[in-house]
């Protein structure tokens, strides 16, 4: 693939990765490495009940300023304020957050008011900081959202009803732990889906608007190990070389989109999630192969790299071939991967994919799509398809 | 002839130009709400101390286009902030706004969703200000 001789971009992914089975014994020495000296444990009923969040506690011994597990499926405003206080309150000076992304996205909330006082409703627009937040170290239980790595935080104003963006470079995580013997015990149907989500990532930062060689790189080589390593994580979940593979993939495809961003298969898994409640990796990968076809025009040589990382491109194939090749290939993941196929399966029905078509096109993340969407009628078509 | 970038004269031109394109009005009739622009002084580039600019955009129709102090400029409800070669970026399309904000070169106060929704909005007054004849404080390109 060619890039526009005047092609300039940023690339910014500050995030230390420590990456081994049995890494998160190492929190307590790795928190020092930050300057911490009195970590909060941010994580969620869920997390406890499975018996993820004994061990750290365990090691950081003395140090551990207290868990905060009050962290509900998609997280608020309040949340955030009760964790920050709890953090306060018991003097914490680093932030350890251990779950998925609704527990990260808290923690990302509570380093800013750590650091800057007030409440999360004092901090609404975008690169408003100008220092450093409190130190955040990740420690992911699924692979997929990537966001141990990235700028944003999603976050969910009941009062005001809207989700608040946080979109804060001085707020990325200092550090992330990927231990595969934390993803160990995610179930099957879930770690499908999460690894969906990172699948979606990866895709949609190579046929993102600003993609560049550096996000392409690390995007490719997310989709070779996922293709490679997310079946045999569904078929055997106790297989920690793969679940390995699976998160460093993860992580890589959250480096990706956090600089490439994401475009259609986002807004409309964005959309169908707040209409529909459809979770957003199940979401994205029952939409990918359909909005793939929909950007086979104007994406065609990213995604013969695609076919490529896949293994799928075949002598004598040009690119609009491999990318079909591509689009077929994916189609048959998900299927092997036991991923649902059809949002009816989720309870969609037909006036919400109505809704939702019309709010995919104020989603942030369209203007980032190769392909120009202008028309409601259009993106409800690719939701039609997946009923 | 060009006017001096930044001044309350430039304000009227681009305010007028605005007004004078035929698409604006359609494509602008959900915007609600002020726009205030910062400009961080840079004196090596002639702009020696920040310049506050507050717009006024109503449902295609354009307010108040002032150059102000800090406490108006604070009022708006979006408030973007930045140096100014930065801006100059913007006026001549060499850097996109959203990814500035994005990429953390741009700040900004307010709704981000509300400012992505309306995004053809946004698009549409940078693509009349590079129409505006400028005179930048630190020379043209
Ligand atoms: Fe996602």
């Amino acid at each position: 693939m060619a890039y526009d001789s005047d092609l300039s971009f940023n690339y910014f992914g500050p995030t230390k990765i420590v990456f081994g089975a049995n890494a998160v014994r190492d929190v307590d020495i790795e928190m020092g490495t930050l300057g911490g000296t009195r970590a909060v444990v941010v994580t969620d009923q869920g997390i406890i009940k499975a018996g993820l969040v004994d061990g750290i506690t365990a090691c950081l011994g003395g140090r551990c300023a207290g868990v905060f597990s009050d962290v509900p499926q998609d997280t608020g405003v309040e949340v955030v304020n009760a964790g920050a206080e709890f953090a306060r309150k018991n003097g914490a000076d680093i932030v350890v957050s251990v779950g998925g992304g609704s527990v990260i996205d808290t923690a990302k909330g509570m380093c800013i008011l750590l650091t800057e006082g007030g409440t999360l409703r004092d901090f609404n627009g975008v690169q408003l900081l100008s220092r450093p937040q409190t130190p955040h170290m990740v420690i992911p239980t699924t692979a997929g959202t990537g966001s141990e790595v990235t700028n944003a935080a999603v976050i969910m104003d009941k009062e005001m009803g809207q989700k608040r963006l946080l979109v804060e470079n001085f707020n990325v995580p200092r550090m992330a732990i990927l231990d595969p013997k934390m993803t160990e015990k995610l179930p099957p149907l879930l770690t499908a889906s999460t690894g969906m989500d990172a699948m979606t990532h990866a895709v949609e930062a190579v046929h993102s608007i600003p993609h560049e060689p550096l996000t392409d790189g690390l995007a490719l080589h997310a989709i070779r190990l996922l293709y490679k390593y997310l079946p045999v994580c569904v078929e055997n979940g106790s297989d920690l070389h793969a679940r390995g593979q699976v998160q460093i993939a993860a992580t890589m495809a959250g480096w990706a989109f956090g600089n490439a961003m994401v475009g259609i298969v986002h807004a409309m898994a964005h959309s169908i999630g707040a209409v529909a409640h459809v979770p957003h990796g199940i979401a994205n990968g029952i939409l990918l192969p359909d909005c793939m076809e929909f950007n086979l025009e104007d994406a065609a040589d990213g995604y013969a790299m695609v076919a490529e990382a896949m293994g799928v491109r075949e002598k004598g194939m040009d690119d609009s071939d491999a990318a079909q090749a591509a689009i077929r290939a994916m189609r048959e993941f998900i299927r092997k991967i036991g991923h649902p196929q059809k949002l009816s399966e989720m309870g969609v029905s037909g006036k919400d994919i109505e809704k939702a078509a019309d709010m995919s096109l104020s989603d942030g993340s369209i203007v980032n799509n190769p392909r120009i969407v202008m028309d409601p009628a259009e993106v409800l078509e690719i939701f039609q398809k997946n009923m | 002839m060009p006017i001096k970038a930044m001044t309350q004269e430039w304000m009227d031109a681009y305010k007028a130009a605005i007004q004078a394109d035929p698409d604006y009005k359609s494509i602008a009739k959900d915007w609600e709400g002020s726009v205030s622009l910062v400009v961080n002084p840079e004196p090596a580039r002639n702009v020696p101390e920040p310049i506050y600019l507050f717009m006024d955009y109503w449902h295609g129709d354009v307010g108040d286009f002032v150059v102000c102090d800090k406490e108006k400029a604070d009022s708006a409800k979006f408030v973007m902030t930045g140096d100014y070669a930065r801006w100059k970026q913007v006026a001549y399309k060499e850097l996109d706004a959203t990814k500035a904000l994005l990429q953390g070169k741009l700040k900004m106060k307010g709704d981000l969703p509300y400012v992505v929704r309306n995004i053809k909005t946004v698009n549409k007054v940078i693509d009349i200000l590079g129409k505006v004849d400028t005179l930048w404080p630190d020379g043209n390109k």
